[in-house]
């Protein structure tokens, strides 16, 4: 097992979560794409931490901090949400394009 | 005593400047109440005393050698401006003639303007045309004659335009600007183009570079020809002649001026600069023709027009394209003295001819007739006019002409003696038909009541009478007249029989109406050729105005278009890229998310592109 398959592996991950980050009409889908791209970052923190670094493996204490980053920012995106929705009865992104030129 | 007047000769022109600026008060804004009359009064006085002191300096000056004195004007680097004047007979017996004429001219002008309330602008400019002509009379220098002859194309301007409400005189005032000021801009090249040749500015100086100069033929040619150029226009030759038969629509007593001595402006910088034209032959044929041209086509034209002033001011042409014979010729002594004749007998000419319109209303001599019995000053001043213009002895007239012939006789320019003869033929034809139709025949409605014109007009018009008369007295006491033996009889015959033909012509035709229709002895198409002075307008607006309007158009549309254009293209563009980038704000986070990521990727790849493995 090389590094190269997990990064590899990783970047399809975000590629993924940015492909879903931009196609979504869902705001809930788009949080979860923003998960997915996190938790790519995490596989990457991963892999360096053990293939370059094991000795003091900090790659691992910031994926435990992108861990917890990521939940907090995953509650407020959701209070986000709740907010514009009771306002606009809708999670549909296309109907957020109010703030144009 | 003596040598103050002479030395302060140079005051002559400052009277009249001053006489100018005094009438000013007198303008129709400030003082409100009074009228204008004591602006006239003024500027009179001012001009006897210009009159006087030149009279009396020239009686100093005579026989004196010519003395100069140096004004400093500007000094920058490289180059010393003085202003030279010179102070001899000639120039103060320049100066008298221009004082008189301006006298006697102001004298009639209080008579002719009874009417009329712009006596302030009227005297202010014949008081500044009279300075500049003392000036130019008395200035040495070819700088300061430019200046000063584009100061009177100004004045010139400022009084054709006298009475500027009237349509035609604003055009003619126009057209006697601009042919005027062409001529004044070739003579500038000239004048700036003779500096590097000749080192100097200064007349006397210039004719002594002439006798040893030694320049490139065609430069010298160029130069010749830029510097007959201003003259040229000045003197109304062909074929820049147009503006003087439209600035007949000025006031009268400045055609008196115009007529006698500011065409003649342009003859005496000629005349002062023929050793400088006469270093290229080519430049000397030039001026011949344009004379020979200008002579028999004004002579002609003028032959067939039905304006007084407008006759008067074709045979100015032609007597002044005489003195450009004369000049191209190589004598300036004949041209000289055809200018001082001409002047004379001129100015009772068009004193005349004002007499008449003043009280005739109509200028049109078809509708004059039968004044004899009633005019008989103006009839008997006309009449010594036409004498002493053309070439009657003993009149001055004559001895002008004989030296002309006599010289180009004894030059062996039998074709030139052939045209001037024939000029003067046709100018005795034209003057006598002037005089026959509003003398002789019998009265029409506009002539059945006439009354010689108040004292004011008849005194100068018989002054200039007198002096017309004494002319060859006067010539002869100076000694300008050739003695008997000197005469050259066969000429002397040949002008007489010139002009007593023309004369005796018109006599018949005009006087003992042998003829009922004379307009039908000749052909009807060159008949309107000669009255429409051969379609100058029509040929200045087909070649030269039509050149430059369309030119101007052009370039307007140039400038407005394609400039202009350009310059409001990249005003446009910035807009339109303004207006259509925003566009890119879409307002949807997935948008602005999708760019980052884009950008993201650009400039990694960009970043890593050497470490990529191909």
């Amino acid at each position: 097992m090389q590094l190269e398959y997990f990064l590899i592996l990783a970047a399809a991950l975000f590629c993924i979560g940015v492909y879903g980050l931009v196609t979504s009409r869902n705001v809930i889908r788009v949080l979860m794409s923003i998960e997915l791209m996190l938790n790519a970052v995490n596989l990457n923190l991963m892999a360096f931490s053990n293939y370059l670094d094991p000795a003091s493996a900090k790659g691992q204490v910031f994926a435990v901090f992108v861990i917890t980053i990521a939940a907090a920012e995953a509650a407020v995106g959701l209070a986000i949400v709740l907010a514009i929705y009771r306002n606009r009865d809708t999670v549909d992104m296309e109907q957020f394009n109010l703030l144009k030129w | 005593m003596q040598q103050i007047l002479i030395q302060s000769s140079w005051l002559i022109p400052l009277y009249p400047l001053l006489g100018a600026v005094l009438t000013i008060p007198w303008s129709p804004a400030f003082i409100r109440r009074t009228g204008p009359r004591p602006a006239g009064y003024i500027n009179l006085v001012m001009t006897l005393v210009a009159f006087l002191h030149s009279l009396m300096a020239c009686i100093q000056a005579w026989g004196e050698p010519a003395q100069m004195y140096y004004l400093p004007w500007l000094q920058v680097t490289g180059f010393e401006f003085t202003l030279p004047l010179e102070i001899s007979a000639v120039t103060l017996g320049g100066a008298i003639l221009v004082t008189g004429l301006n006298l006697l001219a102001q004298i009639y002008a209080v008579g002719y303007l009874e009417m009329d309330w712009g006596w302030a602008r009227f005297y202010a400019m014949l008081a500044f045309f009279e300075a500049g002509m003392c000036a130019l009379l008395l200035c040495n220098s070819l700088f300061f004659s430019y200046m000063l002859l584009e100061i009177l194309t100004l004045g010139t301007y400022l009084l054709v335009g006298f009475w500027y409400n009237q349509s035609l005189v604003v055009t003619g005032a126009r057209d006697a600007f601009l042919t005027k000021r062409v001529g004044d801009l070739v003579l500038l090249m000239g004048v700036l183009a003779l500096y590097p040749l000749a080192g100097t500015w200064d007349f006397d100086q210039l004719a002594i570079w002439a006798q040893t100069a030694e320049v490139d033929p065609t430069l010298m040619t160029l130069v010749a020809v830029a510097l007959v150029a201003g003259p040229m226009s000045k003197c109304a030759q062909f074929p820049l002649h147009l503006w003087l038969d439209e600035v007949m629509e000025g006031a009268l007593p400045s055609t008196i001026l115009r007529n006698t001595v500011v065409v003649a402006t342009g003859a005496w910088v000629l005349i002062k600069l023929e050793p400088v034209i006469f270093l290229s032959p080519t430049a000397c044929e030039i001026t011949i023709a344009i004379g020979a041209i200008t002579a028999v086509g004004g002579a002609l034209i003028s032959a067939a027009q039905i304006d007084i002033k407008r006759i008067l001011s074709y045979l100015t042409s032609a007597v002044m394209g005489l003195v450009f014979i004369a000049v191209g010729a190589h004598q300036s002594e004949a041209a000289l003295l055809l200018v001082l004749t001409h002047a004379l007998a001129n100015a009772l000419l068009t004193m005349s001819a004002g007499s008449i319109i003043i009280n005739c209303i109509t200028q049109d001599v078809t509708q004059l007739g039968g004044l004899w019995s009633r005019r008989p000053v103006t009839g008997l001043s006309m009449l010594v006019g036409i004498v002493g213009f053309v070439a009657i002895p003993p009149f001055g007239g004559f001895w002008a002409l004989l030296k002309l012939l006599d010289g180009l006789w004894v030059d062996h320019q039998g074709l030139l003696v052939a045209i001037v003869l024939l000029v003067n033929w046709v100018m005795a034809f034209s003057l006598m038909r002037l005089f026959g139709l509003i003398f002789a025949g019998s009265s029409q409605q506009m002539t059945i009541r006439a009354p010689e014109p108040i004292w004011l007009m008849v005194m100068p018009m018989t002054i200039g009478l007198g002096l017309t008369l004494h002319l060859p007295l006067i010539l002869q006491g100076l000694g300008l007249l050739p003695t008997w033996m000197a005469l050259n009889k066969d000429m002397a015959l040949l002008t007489i029989w010139s002009s007593l033909l023309g004369l005796a012509i018109a006599t018949l035709i005009y006087i003992t109406r042998l003829v009922d229709n004379p307009t039908a002895l000749v052909e009807r198409r060159i008949q309107q050729l000669l009255a429409y002075d051969f379609y100058t307008p029509r040929l200045y607006r087909a070649t030269v105005v039509w050149f430059v309007d369309s030119l101007s158009r052009l370039t307007d549309w140039l400038d407005r278009y394609v400039v202009d254009g350009f310059v409001n293209l990249v005003g446009l563009a910035s807009v339109f890229g303004g207006e259509t980038l925003k566009y890119g704000n879409t307002g949807q986070f997935q948008f602005y998310a999708l760019t980052i990521s884009l950008g993201v990727i650009v400039i990694t790849l960009l970043m890593s592109w050497q470490y990529l493995p191909w």
